[in-house]
């Protein structure tokens, strides 16, 4: 049997005084997605946070292996180089940072720890315009600051942009639907969607069913109270969307 | 009689002069009488010169100019590149264009067609710094653009520390502007080395109506020089300067900055992004006097400040009561990157005219943690995160450089 791509096991966490993810077990190979769906206040984007080791989110027990390695000794930064990602809910901005200046230090971080050479800026610059054209990016929002103006719908993209970019092994999809209208839910999907392989793995987080439609899971996880409460096929989507949260709940 | 430091018993060229030494006389007399300040002088409160004066730095006079070959540069391009090389004047013939004249300053002692803007563009009582360079009064450079004058390429000044050390390098620099004349300077200072020197450098700068100057400088003196600068700006009817200034040198740097507006709708903008590096302290201070009515002053300045450094940001407005309908703007902005570093910000409006509008704010912040967090889970290391951080706080002023090629000068 070959090593699952990332392995949490009996995870407890919390943020300052507050358990946020208790008793957390989940296995993902290669090439699968696994979407994540609860309701508000579930720890859902804690998780993501955990898997990524932001300040602040203190895991107090339980491991996480990532491709063979201890995820929780790694730093933020060491995170991403060893190709794990998180497409963030809100994407900060940052005011002074452009966005090719900032593109071309994350992915010179990453081949550099890959043991890659360096890309030179025409290079770079090359293969960003590449990437951004497939995205309907254009190349006057490469020119400006890091997420700085842009519109909710010009965040993801620039998020999946990043992904497409920088090729990780693993990406946690934190409602990459949230502030999409319909074209650029299809846009952002269909960019998703090509980027999916049999090397890599996606976790999809989610409210709603209707992403699902578009970004198809492998395996769908019902979070609740810091935890997975059930896990199915794509099924289990339909039907928690049909009930609603409140009465799925009641009902295990 | 007490003994005032940094005053060297030297002979100078031109010593043999009467009205030469009678104007370095004149320096020596204000500097005797006020003596240098203490952080009792209420506009030295926060920056203490001790170390200064304590260091027995002495005056070069092996040589009134600089005949070496290091400074070389290639004639042909378009540039006008002005270079003082350890504080000597490097002489050369300058390919010039029209309207614009570029005269070593001991020929304009010597002959005195501009010698009556020396030393009186401020008080040398108020300055001793300013007086201390009278009173070695030979270095430098008189920049003078005749009426109508417009020259769209900038005038480099290059200030190369290299073989300086204990020493103190005293320059003087005379700016007219006829009118409608254009201009845009930009002054370069950086050493080789991590010698000990104190660059002490006066640049009268006066615009006649309707001149417009650009005046650019980026210092990156070694981190165990010190660095006192005065600019003194007179500027007359519908004149404007633009001040666009960067540092991140020095152990102790003070940039003063004296703006006289003194004709009506005279215009000033200053701004700065200056690094108090660890171990350093750098200072701001200006004077903007607004002498008539419809004058218009505006100041943003940004710092960064390393663990154990200091900065200091005075901004004084002065509005005369005949200055009505004028407006006065000031904002500073702080990114400290460790708690242990000290930042003194001191605004003063003192405002004696009515219908006038006037402003000032300050704020300091930590990195925020947010956007480190976002540049890290891309893969940047925490180091290379801050770095970008802090380049962005002062990208904001760097953006606001209308001149690209000294824009791109600026982002290194």
């Amino acid at each position: 049997m070959t090593t699952p791509l990332l392995e949490i096991k009996n995870l407890h966490a919390r943020v300052a005084d507050k358990e946020i993810i208790k008793d957390l077990n989940l296995t993902i190979n290669s090439g699968e997605v696994h979407a994540i769906m609860g309701p508000n206040g579930a720890g859902k984007s804690s998780l993501s946070y955990v898997l990524s080791g932001k300040e602040g989110y203190t895991v107090t027990s339980g491991s996480i292996t990532f491709k063979g390695q201890d995820l929780l000794s790694m730093s933020t930064e060491e995170r991403a180089r060893n190709g794990l990602f998180l497409s963030m809910q809100y994407p900060i901005e940052i005011p002074g940072v452009m966005v090719s200046s900032f593109l071309k230090q994350s992915l010179n971080s990453i081949l550099k720890h890959r043991g890659e050479k360096e890309l030179d800026t025409i290079t770079f610059m090359k293969r960003l315009k590449q990437e951004a054209a497939q995205l309907n990016i254009s190349p006057e929002m490469l020119k400006r600051f890091v997420n700085v103006g842009f519109s909710g719908g010009e965040k993801k993209r620039f998020e999946t942009l990043q992904m497409a970019l920088l090729k990780p092994d693993f990406c946690i999809l934190d409602e990459i639907d949230s502030g999409l209208d319909i074209d650029a839910l299809k846009t952002v999907s269909d960019g998703v969607n090509s980027l999916r392989s049999k090397e890599n793995a996606f976790l999809v987080i989610t409210h709603y069913q209707r992403l699902l439609d578009h970004i198809e899971p492998d395996i769908v996880h019902i979070f609740a109270d810091g935890h997975i409460i059930k896990s199915g096929n794509k099924s289990l989507a339909t039907e928690l969307e049909q009930s609603g949260y409140t009465d799925f709940l009641k009902e295990e | 009689m007490t003994q005032i430091p940094l005053l060297n018993n030297i002979k100078l060229y031109l010593d043999d002069k009467p009205s030469v030494y009678g104007l370095r006389q004149k320096a020596k007399q204000a500097l005797k009488k006020t003596n240098y300040p203490t952080t009792k002088t209420e506009a030295w409160k926060y920056t203490n010169i001790k170390p200064i004066l304590s260091s027995n730095l002495l005056v070069n006079t092996e040589e009134h100019k600089c005949s070496c070959n290091c400074c070389y540069h290639n004639k042909d391009s378009s540039k006008v590149e002005i270079t003082f090389c350890n504080g000597k004047l490097h002489i050369e013939e300058y390919n010039l264009p029209k309207g614009l004249n570029i005269i070593p300053l001991p020929e304009v002692l010597h002959e005195g067609e501009y010698k009556q803007y020396l030393l009186n563009s401020f008080n040398l009582e108020e300055h001793p710094f300013a007086a201390l360079n009278g009173v070695y009064l030979e270095q430098g450079i008189c920049i003078y653009a005749e009426k109508a004058t417009k020259i769209s390429q900038p005038i480099y000044i290059k200030y190369k520390q290299s073989d300086c050390s204990e020493n103190q390098i005293n320059i003087h620099n005379l700016i007219i502007l006829e009118k409608e004349a254009q201009l845009e300077i930009i002054e370069l200072f950086n050493s080789e080395n991590e010698n000990k020197y104190l660059t002490n450098i006066v640049n009268e700068i006066y615009l006649k109506p309707d001149s417009q100057l650009h005046h650019y400088k980026k210092q990156t003196e070694s981190k165990n020089s010190y660095h006192i600068a005065l600019n003194s700006v007179k500027i007359q009817k519908k004149a404007s300067y633009k001040q666009y200034y960067l540092a991140n040198g020095a152990k102790i740097c003070r940039q003063e900055t004296n703006i006289q507006l003194e004709q009506t709708r005279a215009q000033a903008e200053i701004y700065s992004a200056y690094t108090a590096k660890k171990g350093c302290l750098n200072d701001i201070t200006s004077n903007i006097n607004h002498l008539q009515p419809e004058t218009h002053s505006n100041q943003y300045a940004k710092a960064v400040l390393e663990s154990d450094s200091a900065a200091v940001f005075q901004g004084k407005i002065h509005i005369a009561p005949s200055a009505v309908k004028t407006e006065g703007h000031q904002l500073h902005k702080a990114l400290y990157l460790n708690d242990n570093a000290e930042l003194n910000c001191k605004p003063e409006l003192e405002i004696f005219a009515d219908d006038v509008k006037c402003s000032h704010g300050a704020s300091c912040g930590e990195i925020d943690k947010e956007q480190l967090f976002y540049l890290t889970s891309r893969g940047i290391s925490k180091t290379d995160a801050i770095k970008m951080l802090t380049q962005a706080h002062l990208n904001e002023i760097i953006a606001l450089i209308p001149n690209k090629e000294i824009q791109e000068e600026f982002s290194l």
